[in-house]
This record gives C-alpha cells, sequence and structure tokens, in this order.
C-alpha cells in the first residue's frame, strides 16, 4: 500500500532522471571508449586484460556518474577511475611483468603491410617503455592532457612530468635512430 | 631561453605555445627543424598509440551496464517487499497490543483531565440535543441518549481511550463546581474502579445499560448530585 503511493508521486521524476543518466551514460560510452580501452591496453600490454579493465571502469563510472559533475571533466574522472582499477588488478593477483611485452609481442602486430613494419616496430618500442615514463606520454598523446593536467592525475608535480616526457621520447628518438637496435628488435 | 631548457621544453611538448618557446622557435631556424621532425615523431607516435579497438565493444559496455542496472532493480525490488512486509508486520502487531490492552478508566480518566486544562475553562452552554447528536456517532452508544437536559454543560469533545472513542462533558453539581464526565461505550477489556483519587481530583465510575460513566471533579464537588442527574435524564 505504501509502495503503490510512494511510486505514484516519485514514478515521474525518478524515470525522467534514469532515461537522463541513461542518455549522458550511452554518450560517455560512445565518446570516450575507444580513449579508454587504448589507454587501458598500454598500460596493461595485453588486449583481453585492456577489454576487462575498461568494462570495470565503465561500470563503476555507471554506478557513480552523479559523482560527475563538469562533463568536459569526463575523460580525466574515466583515466582516474582506470588507473585505480589497473592498480586493484595488481592487488587481486601478482602480476607478471615480463609478461607484458611477450603479450604485446602476440597481440598487436601480425600485419605484414610494409607500412606498418615501422609502427610495428613503434609499438614495441613504446611498450619497452618503462611505466613511469609510458604513462604522461599515453595521458599526453591518446588524452590530450597539458602538463598540469598530467601533474594533476598521477599526483606529482609539473617538472617531474615534463623530465618524464623528456626522457620517453628521447628514449624513443634515440631507439629510433639507432638502427642496429633496430635491426635487432625486428631480426 | 638556454639551449638545455629548450631541449627540454621540446622534448616535454612539441605543441608547446609558450610565448618564450615561439620566440625560440622564430629565431633560431635550426630548433624550428627539430621541433618539426618532433612534431611528425609525435604523428608517428599518435598512430602507434592508435591500436584497433574490438568493433563490438561500446555495445558490450552498455549491455553489461544495462544487466548490472536490471539486477540492482531486482534487488532493490525485492528490499521494498521485505521493508513493507516488515512495516506491515510491526503495524500489525502494536495494532492488535493497542486492542487487547485492558483499559483502566479511572487512570485514563484523571490523565485526561489532567492533560486537558482548557476543558474546565470553557464556559458554553451546550444543549442536550447537541450532545446526543455526538453521542450517536460513537460506536457502541448510538441508541443511548440524554431524554432532557442534565443541568449545564459547559463543554463537549470527544476523547480516545487507547483506541475506544468516547465522550467528554464538562458538567456542574448544585454549587456550581465543575465536574468531568466520561461516557465510555461499554467494552470488554475496561476496568472500572467504583472510586479513585489522585492529589488532585476524585472521581467514581458506575455503569449504565450500554456504558461507562466516569466523573471527575476537586474534592468539594459533589459527584452524587452529577451522578444522579445522569441517572435521570441518560437513557
Amino acid at each position: 500500500m505504501f509502495g503503490t503511493l510512494r511510486k505514484k508521486k516519485a514514478d515521474v521524476a525518478v524515470l525522467s532522471d534514469m532515461v537522463t543518466k541513461q542518455r549522458r551514460y550511452d554518450s560517455l560510452v560512445r565518446a570516450l571508449h575507444t580513449d579508454i580501452f587504448r589507454y587501458a591496453f598500454w598500460l596493461s600490454g595485453d588486449k583481453h586484460v585492456a577489454e576487462d579493465i575498461t568494462q570495470e571502469t565503465f561500470l563503476r563510472a555507471w554506478r557513480s556518474l552523479d559523482s560527475l559533475k563538469d562533463d568536459k571533466a569526463a575523460k580525466a574522472w574515466l583515466i582516474t577511475i582506470l588507473r585505480r582499477e589497473n592498480a586493484r588488478r595488481f592487488e587481486r593477483k601478482q602480476f607478471d611483468y615480463s609478461d607484458v611485452e611477450q603479450d604485446l609481442l602476440e597481440d598487436v602486430y601480425s600485419s605484414s603491410n610494409e607500412d606498418e613494419t615501422e609502427q610495428y616496430w613503434l609499438r614495441r618500442q613504446i611498450g619497452k617503455l618503462d611505466i613511469e615514463y609510458r604513462e604522461p606520454l599515453l595521458l599526453q598523446l591518446i588524452g590530450g592532457f597539458s602538463g598540469d593536467e598530467i601533474a594533476d592525475m598521477l599526483e606529482l608535480n609539473r617538472n617531474t612530468v615534463m623530465t618524464r616526457l623528456f626522457r620517453a621520447r628521447n628514449q624513443l628518438k634515440e631507439a629510433l635512430d639507432t638502427p642496429e637496435v633496430r635491426g635487432q628488435s625486428n631480426g | 631561453m638556454d639551449d638545455l631548457q629548450f631541449r627540454r621544453q621540446a622534448y616535454g611538448d612539441p605543441n608547446n605555445q609558450s610565448d618564450d618557446f615561439l620566440a625560440h622557435l622564430a629565431e633560431n631556424e635550426d630548433d624550428a627543424k627539430f621541433v618539426k621532425d618532433l612534431k611528425a615523431f609525435d604523428q608517428k607516435l599518435t598512430q602507434a598509440l592508435k591500436i584497433d579497438v574490438p568493433e563490438d565493444l561500446a555495445d558490450k559496455l552498455l549491455l553489461r551496464q544495462q544487466l548490472n542496472l536490471h539486477q540492482q532493480t531486482k534487488k532493490r525490488g525485492r528490499y521494498m517487499m521485505a521493508m513493507a512486509a516488515s512495516v506491515a508486520f510491526v503495524v500489525g502487531v502494536s495494532f492488535s497490543m493497542l486492542r487487547f490492552t485492558p483499559v483502566n478508566l479511572s487512570e485514563n480518566s484523571l490523565a485526561h483531565v489532567h492533560h486537558e486544562t482548557k476543558a474546565l475553562i470553557m464556559e458554553q452552554d451546550i444543549g442536550f440535543n447537541d450532545v446526543n447528536f455526538k453521542l450517536a456517532s460513537i460506536k457502541g452508544l448510538s441508541d443511548s441518549k440524554f431524554i432532557k437536559q442534565p443541568g449545564r454543560v459547559f463543554y463537549t469533545a470527544y476523547c480516545d481511550f487507547q483506541g475506544v472513542k468516547s465522550l467528554h462533558l464538562v458538567m456542574a453539581d448544585e454549587l456550581g463546581n465543575k465536574v468531568t464526565l466520561f461516557i465510555v461505550p461499554a467494552e470488554n477489556r475496561v476496568v472500572l474502579e467504583e472510586a479513585f483519587a489522585d492529589n488532585q481530583y476524585k472521581g467514581q465510575s458506575f455503569q449504565t445499560a450500554d456504558a461507562y460513566m466516569v466523573l471527575v471533579g476537586e474534592p468539594a464537588s459533589d459527584l452524587d448530585f452529577v451522578k444522579k442527574e445522569v441517572e435521570n435524564t441518560f437513557i
């Protein structure tokens, strides 16, 4: 008896709230799932793990969607959730770090195309970067965040972030400019 | 801007738009070329980072959320049912407690008089027909009535003796002392005391055909007078 009374009053409002929330979530998924998945992949080095993390991230995002006040901040918000999910993965089970590059080898590149040979090689180099150098670079290139924003998200100061970005690019460029290394990794 | 600082900035963010950086590029052709190369390299890196995303990923994400939502609603439904059931249970239990506890008329009457002090201040003059009208709507008393005016009635109201609807009247004895009369329909669970008192009031009660009468007044008032009055006028 209380149920129907309460329902009649609240139903309309709740329903429209739900519809708005659902729409908001739909557009969030469609607009950002690509970036989030890619970020997850470059963080974990494995497509299946990346998919799992992406799922968890978006599910968590759904549950706390009301706490996202500013839609412009959605990407940073999702990446924060994602990084937490990724860290949780290490708490759950001890992850074997040496697997990362192996997975990278198997999963991503089976292309025979000449153009993609360089990309193949580049991807391997990115995968080889230390995570502390890789992550700021991902945030800059995939996320499109500024140095200050990256510093916020990684809880580092801006100078550290810029140094790491410097080292990341430097390492990649050195690898690119050193043909022997390149030959080795291809051979 | 020295060379080291420039290289740090260039490597940190080739798309740096700060005035210093842009000014430096405008002045140094070699560095401008260097930054151009870095930008091209960034392009390559960005392309390399764009791994294929599973085609159905967005749909999968939405599906998972919908399933989750569905489960939650189901869970909430069960929770609401449980809440409703326990509320109904509590209501049922307290209702039956209320209905079956014995009602001590004398205690309740005294409490009512103490509580409704305004009843004793009222100076209305209510005709017995109005009183009868009120009596008629009380369950168990619909056949009872006053056949004539039982002296002056100053005040009348419904009151509640632990779930039993009753009538509360204020009348007067011979000398004009106010006496409160409660007319309570006969009920099994009512406990009647013939005479009672506390430190402020005294009271007595008696039974008529289908009602209990409780009289409460100050120690000086003549309750017997009112009792007779009522016995003579109430059937």
